[in-house]
């Protein structure tokens, strides 16, 4: 693989979407509810993408709506779903119940060492724990390796190197350097396992204000950037805009569902709508914005979450 | 899901209440501390530990891994730039993961969808013992990072809201998602693991322990009971061999400082929604001589 060097690397969201192919293994970054990539998994939903091998950690809507949507063959997450708040991933449930979906799940500090051998350059790295738990049986994968300086052993993982990682930043400029808040998550890590990072971010600014604020993910690991305003909508992109828990709450009704009710999301929120332009509008600009008031108060923080 | 507005007085207090502060006994003052997410019990409990007998401990948020946060309030969802106010300092997920795995953490709470005598979790699948070669009834969420922790972390406090269902704590998970003290494969000691493994196991009935020896070394033991709970109820409730300890008492009631601090961190309530309807009615007084009124 070779870094990316072109000097302007802005693309619109669906050109940027473009890079992901069918099959494609693709690690979504952030995690819950906070930062997901919502514009670009809504955009490869509008592009049909399908048989995707998704891996991350601890996701909820990005996952249960590609899942939804037909677009996901195989889910290497440690976690699908809502939380206590709002309980199981409805759609994610229900393909691995009916086993059209295969799921991987797969454990944090796992694929953390399965990212860190992939940029290291080793062909494995040991982990701990697993050993006893069932989760090796969904990874045939694995091996057993013994110290050779403590006769311990312990279980082998091989590297993690997805296709392409996607990522909504803060901010970020031409060349895709990108600033994000924490928690990053696995962001950094993604960025440099993957062969490609394609991002999207609040705004595009200047290398100076990207660099005054921070860079979280060089440039040179960017392969391209859209600016799309709440691009992670309905998760949080703070200090931009808290989660929208009612707009997931009516996910996760529609999802339960199914059938008819969750093709009535997704038509409304996803494929009737021809961009995130439209996505916005349809959401309601003034609801949007509604979810930058966290920070006048923690009266009206709270009260964005009852 | 609707919340309603706890009904608890300086003079009464609530099971949930109750529950939350019984887990926060269980950190001891000094420990590093964590939680995963989708746990707001554990999470409350945690800042109420904080607040009032174990000052001195580390507490890692368990999605945003701030270190000390002192929130405006704790919010329905576990990675919320609320759950990092006040913190000076926020690790990377992999600094926080390093540090778990290498032993520098002393506690981290974990439930599961099933829980046996062992104190091994079930958060991944119920209803296929062989999945995935069966397809399960429920597909839960999954592990998050359990499968690596459980194995190094010094303590594990386990606890479950829904004892009484009859379906939590059971002989044989259908899947070990997270080690307990022993599984098919062997215990932690032939495993390898560095941890102690699963130290308390906390119920909406009762609160376990586990034996640190002997031939039942690693098996849950009854220590103490709610007050409105007997042992027939939680017999019933409870799918491994009931093991009663000799000195079994009542669960030591909420001090006013520590049913303070848990509403002021928790006016959402969020530790609610762990809860059935019924268990959330269950409430508690003090009476004249101190002594705690079902």
């Amino acid at each position: 693989m070779g870094f990316h060097l072109d000097p302007d690397k802005r693309v619109p969201v669906d050109r940027a979407a473009t890079l992901v192919a069918d099959g494609a293994m693709v690690a979504l970054g952030g995690g819950l509810s906070a930062r997901l990539p919502m514009a670009l998994v809504r955009e490869l939903i509008r592009q049909g993408r399908q048989g995707l091998h998704v891996v991350g950690s601890a996701h909820g809507i990005d996952v249960d709506l590609l899942v939804a949507a037909g677009a996901i063959a195989v889910c290497e997450e440690s976690y699908v779903g809502f939380e206590q708040d709002l309980g199981l991933a409805p759609a994610f449930r229900r393909a691995a119940e009916r086993g059209t979906i295969e799921v991987r799940e797969s454990c944090c500090d796992t694929i953390l060492m399965q990212l860190r051998a992939a940029e290291f350059g080793l062909p494995f790295l040991p982990v701990r724990g697993v050993r006893g738990s069932d989760i090796l049986r969904l990874h045939p994968e694995y091996g057993e390796v013994r110290c050779p300086f403590t006769a311990e052993t312990l279980v082998a993982v091989p590297p993690l190197r997805p296709d392409i990682v996607l990522i909504h930043a803060l901010l970020a400029d031409r060349q895709g350097n990108l600033h994000l808040e924490q928690p990053y998550v696995l962001d950094e890590r993604f960025a440099a396992a993957s062969r490609n990072v394609v991002a999207t971010a609040e705004r595009i600014v200047s290398t100076e204000e990207v660099a005054a604020a921070g860079i979280t993910i060089p440039g040179h690991l960017v392969a391209a950037v859209s600016e799309v305003p709440f691009g992670a909508h309905p998760s949080s992109c703070y200090p931009a805009y808290a989660y929208d828990r009612p707009h997931l709450a009516g996910y996760v009704r529609a999802a339960a569902a199914g059938d008819g009710e969750l093709a009535c999301y997704l038509e409304r929120f996803v494929t009737g709508v021809p961009d995130e332009e439209g996505y916005r509008k349809v959401v309601g600009e003034e609801h949007l914005s509604a979810l930058g008031r966290w920070s006048e108060s923690t009266t009206a923080w709270k009260g964005l979450f009852t | 899901m609707e919340r309603a507005v706890h009904v608890s007085t300086a003079d009464s207090f609530s099971l949930d209440e109750w529950f939350v502060i019984a887990l926060a006994r269980t950190i001891r003052d000094g420990e590093v501390t964590f939680h995963g997410f989708g746990s707001p019990c554990a999470q409350v409990a945690m800042h109420v530990a904080k607040r009032t007998h174990a000052r001195r401990m580390l507490l890692v948020e368990g999605a945003t891994y701030a270190c000390n946060p002192d929130p405006p309030f704790i919010p329905p969802t576990g990675n919320d730039a609320s759950l990092q106010r006040g913190a000076a300092y926020r690790m990377r997920f992999e600094e926080f993961f390093d540090a778990a795995i290498r032993g520098d953490v002393d506690r981290m709470f974990l439930s599961g969808g099933q829980i046996d005598g062992y104190g091994n979790t079930n958060v991944t699948a119920i209803g296929a013992d062989d999945y995935p070669a069966t397809l399960p009834k429920v597909k839960l969420g999954g592990g998050g990072g359990g499968c690596n922790l459980a194995a190094t972390i010094g303590h594990l406090t386990l606890w479950t809201t829904r004892h009484r269902s009859g379906r939590a704590l059971v002989q044989h998970c259908d899947f070990i998602t997270d080690m307990g003290h022993r599984t098919p494969a062997g215990s932690r000691s032939g495993l390898g693991y560095s941890g102690g493994g699963p130290q308390w196991l906390v119920t909406e009935l009762g609160i376990f322990d586990f034996d640190t020896e002997g031939d039942t070394q690693g098996a849950a033991r009854l220590r103490q009971l709610f007050p409105d709970v007997d042992l027939e109820t939680v017999r019933a409730a409870t799918g491994f061999e009931l093991r009663v300890a000799p000195d079994l008492s009542s669960v030591r009631p909420p001090s006013a400082a520590e049913l303070a601090v848990l509403r002021g961190i928790d006016p959402l309530g969020v530790r609610r929604s762990e809860f059935s309807a019924a268990e959330l009615r269950r409430t508690f007084s003090y009476s004249a001589s101190g002594r705690c009124q079902c």
